[in-house]
């Protein structure tokens, strides 16, 4: 350990912090979070304790599994100590259940959507709305697919107007570098808006970032 | 099957075959559900060779995940197993003193400013 300030494992400086990929079927979030991340494979399960109680019966217990489902799920580590980790969690409602533990605490969301099947894409915008968690929409240029304006996107999927609606090439590392920077940006924008950047600055030792983030200012 | 209609608890023992690695228990036995990028770590105490004995494998093999900080998903990740029992063996491992969880801000929490910006700067360099 030597030159380290501590010799203990606890007091490693480790800030973790998670976006979510959320889009309909074969939109390419596997893709987007391998083209940033090391995807691994990552398993829940549909819990039996909370989404299927009284509704499964167990009767067959022989034949009757329960769901796993499988996330993708990204990490990347950046500078020292910050961790990004992405999930990449399927659109149908039935997979709600993951998106509410998923979505707490989490930085913000990124839409995945394909102009060709834009109805898939209104299930996450609800969600997301009405969780008050910021996203972004991201529309994923598959080859071949109609080139859209991303402004007829964001009409089409009757955005809020300060909500980003921006075209990326899922397959693109600097592409999807670009999606999550303009997320991140849409976050702090909404953050000082909502005027509470101040009150988070002075706040900024709490949250674990001290190695670099600005002192507190006083207010 | 008699007892085929009614609902099953943990007494029963293992329903789910992933869950036999738990007693069958789906529920962390505190009853805290940990967060999947919650931050845990090794006690001092789990550091001593001698405190694993009494350990099954499963709890020996993740408490060897936590020598340093590591996610909740981090450890469901590298050992494949489902997040649901995965929180349940670490839940046992906190309640023995073995691991302790390390909050960088209040669960649930929005992330801060500075550490917003501090992403992006994270970002904008790779």
């Amino acid at each position: 350990m030597g030159s380290a300030p501590s010799d203990d494992p606890a007091d490693i400086p480790f800030a973790p912090f998670k976006i979510l990929i959320a889009g309909g079927f074969g939109v390419g979030k596997t893709t987007l979070v391998g083209a940033i991340s090391e995807v691994r494979p990552l398993h829940t399960e549909e819990a039996l304790t909370r989404a299927s109680v009284g509704t499964d019966d167990l009767t067959g217990v022989g034949t009757k599994t329960t769901t796993t489902v499988a996330m993708d799920f990204g990490r990347l580590t950046m500078g020292t100590h910050l961790v990004l980790y992405l999930f990449g969690t399927p659109g149908q409602e039935r997979f709600w259940f993951m998106w509410d533990e998923l979505s707490f605490g989490a930085l913000g969301a990124v839409v995945l959507a394909d102009t060709r099947r834009l109805g898939d894409s209104f299930p996450a915008v609800d969600y997301f709305e009405r969780r008050g968690l910021p996203f972004i929409v991201a529309i994923n240029c598959f080859d071949g697919a109609p080139h859209y304006d991303p402004e007829d996107v964001r009409i089409a999927l009757d955005l809020d107007p300060q909500v980003p609606a921006i075209l990326c090439d899922a397959r693109e590392r600097d592409s999807v570098k670009q999606v999550l920077i303009a997320l991140v940006e849409h976050v702090l924008a909404s953050k000082i808006k909502n005027g509470s950047s101040a009150q988070d600055l002075a706040n900024g030792s709490r949250a674990g970032v001290t190695a670099q983030a600005p002192p507190p200012q006083p207010s | 099957m008699p007892a085929g209609d009614k609902w099953v608890d943990r007494d029963a023992g293992p329903v789910v075959r992933p869950y036999a690695l738990t007693g069958g228990r789906t529920e962390p036995a505190s009853g805290a559900v940990l967060d999947v990028i919650t931050v845990i770590v090794a006690s001092r105490r789990a550091r001593e060779p001698d405190d694993w004995m009494e350990l099954s494998p499963e709890h020996r093999r993740l408490l060897g995940l936590c020598r340093r900080p590591v996610t909740v998903a981090d450890v469901a990740s590298t050992t494949g197993l489902p997040l649901g029992v995965v929180r349940v063996l670490l839940a046992d491992l906190i309640t023995q003193g073995r691991i302790t969880v390390r909050a960088p801000r209040p669960a649930g929490e929005e992330p801060s400013a500075a550490l917003l910006k501090e992403v992006l700067h994270g970002l904008r360099a790779l």
